[in-house]
C-alpha cells in the first residue's frame, strides 16, 4: 500500500514541501511573507488535529480552540518570567498537560455525539475562554506576553534561533510535516483502521469486541494534543497569548478550513488553510467590504466543490493524466 | 591579474564609493518616496463605528495639507483588525516588514493594542495609538517609538471621583464591562474618590460583551447609593443608558461616568441621556476656534456629527504632519522624527497639549453634562493632567 | 436578597428567558424538520433589529415596520433555502453548516455597507413607553411586558399548529421519521421551505420586537447565536417544548448567577448546559 491515499495526495504533498523548503530563499528580502507563511503553517497544524478528528473519526468539534489556546496559555503561565527555557523540555510540558486536560475533557463530552458533541465541545470551550477572559491573574481580555523565546538546544546541539524568521519558519515546516507523517502513521496502522471502523459502523466495531470509547478517546487526546503544541508555536512566534484564540470564532473558522479542505483527507487541511488564508488575505486589501466576497466565495466553493478543494485537485490530476 | 597595492586601493575605495553612492541613494529615494502611514483600525465587528470615526478623522487632518507634508505625498496602508488580538502582531509585522511604514495608526481594542506593542518593539515604524486606553501602553510598556493621541484609562476617570465628591456623593457602586479598560477607569475613580473621602459599596463587573443589564441593575435599585459611576462604550453604552432610564433609576440615583459612556451613542439613546454628567478630555461643544472648524469641516466631509474617535484620528494626522515638517521631511531618520514628535504643541480641538515622557498627552479634562443631545462642557475638572505613567522607565 | 427584590429578579430571569425562546425557537425548529444547523441563524435577528430600524424610522409607524421587516424576512428565507440550501440535502451536514457559515459573512457585510457601523437605537413605540412602579424604587418598563406577552402567545401559538393542524402533523412526522412523510405522499420540499422560511422569520422577530430595548451593533448575531445553542441543546435539540422550558431555566440562571456569583456568572450557563448533557447527554426533552 503506498504511502499517499490518492494521487491528488502524491502531487500535492511532493509539491508543497518542496516548494516550502524554498520559500525563505524566495522572500529572504522580506521577513513579513516568512512570518504570514509560517503561521499559515502553524494554522495548517491545528486544522489538520480538527480535519483527522471530525473526518477521520466522525467526532465534530466545535470548541477545538480550546487546545490552540491552551497550549499557548499552557506556555506562558508555566515559563517563568526572565529565564530563558528549552524549547523541547516545554514542548513536552504542554504537550503532557494538554494531554491530560484533553483526556478529562474526552471523557465528558465523548459521552455524547453528534449535534450534541457539538454542542458540548462548543461550551466547554466557552467556559474556558472565560476563565481567562475574566481572570486578572492570567491578562483579562488584553492577554500575556511571553518576554523571552525558548532556546533549541538539544544534546548540545543549537542550530535554531527562534528569535531569527527564517529558523522559526523551518520549525513550523517540519513540526507540519512530522504531524502530517504521524497522522498517515496512525492512519495506517491497526489503530487507524480500527478508527476507520469505528466511524463506518459503530455497533459493528462494537461487536467485534473494540471498546469503541477508548478508540475515540486515544483519538481525541492526540488530535488535541497536537492542538495544543500548534498553539504553542503561535504563540512563540510573536510572544503573545489572548484568549481570544480560543474563542469560538477561531473553533468555527478552523472547522470551515477542514471542511473546504477536504473533510478526512487530511492534507485537504494545507489546501483548506492555504486557499482561505490567502483569499483573505488578498479581498482584505482590495475592498472594506471584503466579508461579502469572503462570504460569496465560500458559497460558491461548497456548492460547487463535492469533496473539497481536494477533491478538486484530485479531479485536476487524474483528468491531467488521462 | 596582478594585484599591486595601487589596484587594491582602487578597488577598495571603489567599492566604498559604490556602497556610499548606494546608501545615500537609498535614503534619497526614501526621501523622495511617499511618507506611509499604515492604518490598523476595526473596520467590521463592535469596534467597526470607532474605527471609521478615526479613520476619517485622521484623513481629514491630511486633506488640509492637500495630502503632502514637506513635499512628499502621504500614501496610506489600510487594513482591517476586525478587533482580533491574536491577528494583531501578524499585521504589524505587514506594516513594519512588508509595507515599510513611517508611521502606524492603531488600534481601538486595548487587546490589539498589547499585541501590536510586542511586536513593533525595535522595529522602525512609530505606532501612534488613536484611542486604545490601556495604561500600560504609555505605562509597563512604553517604548520610544509609541506615541498616543487619546488617553489613558486612567486619565478619563480620575477626576470624575473627585468631583462626584464634590457633588455630594458619599457612597457609590461602581460598575463596567469585566475587562481591562472597564477595570483601570473604575480602580483610577475609586482612587480619587476615595482619597475625597468617598466610599465605593459595590463593584459590579459585567461580562464583556453581555447587554443584559436588568438583574445588576434591580441589584443596584436595591443597594440605593447616592450615585452610580459606570464604564460603558459603544452599543454597550446605549442599551445602558436606556436601560438605567427605563427601570426609572434615573430619576432616582445619579448616573455619572466616564465620558465614552455618551461618546457617539446620544442620538440612540434619545432623551434616556439628558443631563448624564461625565469627564472626558473632549466635549462637543468646547468653545475654541479649532473646534468649531473641525466640526464644520467634519460635518462637511461626512455627513454627521464628529465624536472624540474622530478627533483623536486627527490629531494623530496632525501629529505626523507637525513633526515630519519639523524634520523638513526627512523620515529616515527615525531617532530624529520622535524627537520632533516628543517637542510638538498639537492644537487638537480638545485644547492645545503635548506629550509626557512616556508620550500620553498631558491635557484638560472636562466635566460635560448631556444637553439637547450635545455634551455640553460644565466645566475643566482638571487642567493639564498627566498620567502617572506607573512603570514607564523612559 | 429580600422577597420584593427577589421577585423583581424572578422577572428579570423569566423576561430574559422568554426572548430566549422567540430566538430558539426558529433554530430548534428548523434543525429538528431539515437536520440543519443553521449558523447564521444569529445574523437573521441582526437583519430583523436593523430592518425594523430602518422602517420605523421611514415610516413613523412602528406596527407597520414590525410586519414589512417580517415579510421581508421571510422572503430571505425563501431564497436561502429555495436557492441555496436545496443544493445540499443530499450532502454531509456539515457542508450545510459550511454555507450557512457563508451567509454570516454576506449578512455582516450587507449591514455594514447599508447602515454603518455606529451603534443605533429603535425608539419604543409610544403606547408602551410608559413604566410600572414594583417597589419604592424599581419601576418596570411596560415593553418589556408586553415582550412577555408576545412571547408566551408566539409559544402557545407554535404549540397550536404543531398539535392541531395538518402543517404540525407534516412537522412532527418530519422530525421523527422523513420516509414515512414522503411515502405518505407529502410534498417534502414544499414543507422544507415554509419551515425554513417560518425558523427564520422567528429569529428576525426577535431582533425585531427586542430592537428598542438593545442596541444594535455590527456583530450583534453572533452574539445571540451562543446563547441560542445553549438554550437549543438543553431543551433537546428539535424539541419546541424543551427550547421553552431550557430557555426559561437559562433566563433565570443567567440572572440569578450574575448577582449572586459574580465571579463566574459568564461560565455559569455553559457550566450548566455541560452538567445537563453530562446527566442527559441529548438533553431534557429528547425529540
Amino acid at each position: 500500500m503506498s504511502v499517499f491515499s490518492t494521487k491528488a495526495e502524491k502531487v500535492f504533498i511532493l509539491a508543497f514541501f518542496f516548494i516550502a523548503l524554498g520559500v525563505p530563499l524566495f522572500f529572504n528580502e522580506n521577513t513579513f511573507y516568512v512570518n504570514k507563511i509560517s503561521t499559515m503553517l502553524i494554522l495548517s497544524i491545528f486544522v489538520m488535529s480538527l480535519d483527522y478528528l471530525v473526518g477521520k473519526t466522525g467526532l465534530i468539534s466545535l470548541g477545538h480552540a480550546m487546545f490552540y489556546g491552551l497550549g499557548g496559555y499552557l506556555f506562558a503561565i508555566m515559563v517563568p518570567e526572565y529565564e530563558e527555557v528549552n524549547f523541547w523540555i516545554y514542548t513536552f510540558y504542554v504537550m503532557a498537560a494538554s494531554s491530560v486536560i484533553a483526556l478529562i475533557v474526552g471523557l465528558i463530552v465523548l459521552r455524547t455525539s453528534g449535534i450534541y458533541m457539538i454542542m458540548i465541545t462548543l461550551a466547554l470551550a466557552q467556559m474556558t475562554f472565560y476563565f481567562f477572559a475574566d481572570s486578572t491573574e492570567y491578562g483579562g481580555l488584553d492577554g500575556l506576553f511571553i518576554y523571552l523565546k525558548p532556546e533549541t538546544s538539544i544534546f548540545g546541539l543549537n542550530f535554531l534561533d527562534l528569535d531569527n524568521e527564517t529558523h522559526f519558519y523551518y520549525l513550523c515546516l517540519l513540526s507540519l510535516f512530522n504531524c502530517y507523517v504521524f497522522f498517515k502513521i496512525t492512519l495506517q496502522s491497526r489503530f487507524g483502521r480500527v478508527i476507520d471502523a469505528v466511524k463506518e459502523n459503530p455497533e459493528r466495531a462494537t461487536a467485534l469486541g473494540y471498546n469503541i470509547f477508548h478508540f475515540r478517546l486515544v483519538a481525541y487526546v492526540l488530535s488535541s494534543s497536537l492542538a495544543a503544541y500548534a498553539g504553542y508555536l503561535f504563540s512563540l512566534q510573536y510572544g503573545f497569548v489572548n484568549p481570544t484564540m480560543m474563542s469560538w470564532e477561531v473553533s468555527a473558522s478552523a472547522l470551515v478550513m477542514a471542511i473546504l479542505g477536504g473533510l478526512g483527507t487530511v492534507f485537504g487541511a494545507i489546501l483548506g488553510v492555504f486557499v482561505y488564508e490567502s483569499l483573505h488575505y488578498g479581498i482584505e486589501h482590495m475592498t472594506q467590504y471584503w466579508m461579502f466576497w469572503m462570504g460569496s466565495l465560500i458559497i460558491v466553493m461548497v456548492l460547487t466543490l463535492k469533496s473539497g478543494i481536494a477533491g478538486l485537485v484530485e479531479k485536476l490530476v487524474t483528468g491531467k493524466r488521462k | 591579474m596582478i594585484l599591486n597595492k595601487r589596484t587594491i586601493k582602487k578597488i577598495a575605495m571603489a567599492g566604498s564609493m559604490m556602497s556610499a553612492s548606494l546608501l545615500s541613494g537609498m535614503s534619497a529615494h526614501a526621501e523622495e518616496g511617499p511618507i506611509k502611514i499604515g492604518v490598523m483600525l476595526p473596520y467590521s465587528g463592535v469596534y467597526a463605528g470607532p474605527g471609521e470615526a478615526a479613520t476619517n478623522g485622521l484623513k481629514q487632518a491630511l486633506k488640509e495639507k492637500g495630502n503632502k507634508i514637506a513635499g512628499r505625498q502621504v500614501e496610506f496602508i489600510i487594513s482591517d483588525t476586525e478587533a482580533k488580538p491574536a491577528r494583531a502582531p501578524e499585521l504589524t509585522s505587514a506594516m513594519t516588514d512588508k509595507d515599510d511604514a513611517d508611521f502606524i495608526i492603531g488600534p481601538v481594542h486595548s487587546g490589539v493594542a498589547m499585541g501590536m506593542i510586542k511586536s513593533i518593539r525595535n522595529k522602525d515604524s512609530i505606532m501612534i495609538i488613536p484611542n486604545a486606553g490601556i495604561n500600560a501602553a504609555t505605562g509597563a510598556f512604553c517604548q520610544p517609538n509609541v506615541f498616543r493621541t487619546s488617553f489613558s484609562s486612567w486619565q478619563t476617570a480620575y477626576p470624575m471621583g473627585s468631583e462626584a465628591v464634590k457633588m455630594g456623593y458619599k457612597k457609590v457602586v461602581t460598575m463596567s464591562w469585566n475587562y481591562g479598560f472597564g477595570k483601570e477607569s473604575l480602580e483610577a475613580f475609586q482612587e480619587s474618590f476615595e482619597d475625597a473621602g468617598g466610599e465605593v459599596v459595590k463593584k459590579i463587573f459585567v461580562p464583556f460583551p453581555n447587554t443584559e443589564f436588568q438583574s445588576y441593575l434591580t441589584e443596584i435599585a436595591s443597594i440605593k447609593p447616592d450615585a452610580v459611576f459606570v464604564f460603558f462604550a459603544g452599543g454597550g453604552s446605549v442599551k445602558f443608558v436606556k436601560d438605567y432610564d427605563a427601570m426609572g433609576l434615573k430619576g432616582k440615583i445619579p448616573l455619572i461616568g466616564s465620558g465614552f459612556l455618551t461618546e457617539g451613542t446620544i442620538t440612540a439613546q434619545g432623551d434616556a441621556a439628558e443631563g448624564l454628567m461625565t469627564t472626558l478630555h473632549y466635549a462637543d461643544t468646547l468653545d475654541n476656534p479649532k473646534n468649531k472648524a473641525f466640526r464644520a469641516e467634519y460635518k462637511a466631509l461626512y455627513d454627521k456629527p464628529a465624536d472624540i474617535y474622530a478627533v483623536q484620528g486627527y490629531d494623530a494626522g496632525q501629529l505626523i504632519i507637525q513633526a515630519v515638517e519639523a524634520t523638513k521631511g526627512n523620515t529616515a531618520d527615525k531617532k530624529a522624527l520622535i524627537k520632533a514628535m516628543e517637542g510638538v504643541e498639537i492644537d487638537s480641538p480638545r485644547g492645545s497639549f503635548h506629550f509626557s515622557k512616556a508620550h500620553n498627552p498631558i491635557q484638560n479634562i472636562y466635566l460635560r453634562k448631556v444637553e439637547n443631545g450635545e455634551n455640553m462642557v460644565v466645566k475643566t475638572a482638571a487642567a493639564a493632567l498627566n498620567d502617572p505613567a506607573r512603570g514607564c522607565k523612559l | 436578597m429580600d422577597m420584593s427584590l427577589f421577585l423583581v429578579q424572578l422577572l428579570n430571569g423569566v423576561q430574559y428567558g422568554l426572548l430566549l425562546f422567540l430566538i430558539a425557537s426558529g433554530l430548534t425548529l428548523v434543525f429538528g424538520v431539515m437536520g440543519i444547523l443553521n449558523l447564521a441563524h444569529g445574523s437573521m435577528y441582526m437583519i430583523g433589529a436593523y430592518l425594523v430600524y430602518y422602517f420605523a424610522s421611514a415610516t413613523d409607524s412602528f406596527l407597520l415596520a414590525v410586519i414589512i421587516a417580517c415579510v421581508i424576512a421571510m422572503i430571505i428565507g425563501i431564497i436561502i433555502e429555495r436557492f441555496l440550501i436545496i443544493h445540499l440535502y443530499n450532502r454531509d451536514h456539515l457542508d450545510q453548516v459550511l454555507l450557512t457559515v457563508g451567509l454570516i459573512f454576506i449578512f455582516n457585510a450587507a449591514q455594514s455597507f447599508i447602515w454603518g457601523n455606529d451603534p443605533l437605537g429603535v425608539e419604543v413605540p409610544e403606547l408602551l413607553s410608559s413604566s410600572i412602579q414594583l417597589t419604592d424604587i424599581v419601576e418596570y418598563p411596560v415593553y418589556r411586558l408586553f415582550l412577555s406577552v408576545l412571547c408566551i402567545g408566539i409559544a402557545l401559538a407554535m404549540y397550536y399548529v404543531i398539535n392541531n393542524t395538518k402543517l404540525g402533523m407534516m412537522i412532527r412526522a418530519g422530525e421523527s421519521n422523513r420516509e414515512m412523510v414522503e411515502n405518505l405522499g407529502v410534498d417534502i420540499s414544499k414543507l422544507f421551505t415554509i419551515v425554513f422560511a417560518v425558523g427564520v422569520t422567528l429569529s428576525a422577530l426577535a431582533g425585531i420586537v427586542s430592537a428598542p430595548i438593545v442596541s444594535l451593533v455590527p456583530g450583534m448575531g453572533e452574539r445571540v447565536l451562543i446563547s441560542c445553542f445553549v438554550v437549543v441543546v438543553i431543551g433537546g435539540m428539535g424539541s419546541i417544548k424543551g427550547a421553552f422550558v431550557a430557555a426559561l431555566l437559562v433566563g433565570i440562571v443567567d440572572t440569578f448567577a450574575s448577582v449572586l456569583l459574580p465571579g463566574m456568572s459568564s461560565m455559569t450557563i455553559y457550566l450548566l448546559m455541560a452538567l445537563i448533557l453530562i446527566f442527559k447527554p441529548q438533553g431534557l426533552f429528547k425529540s
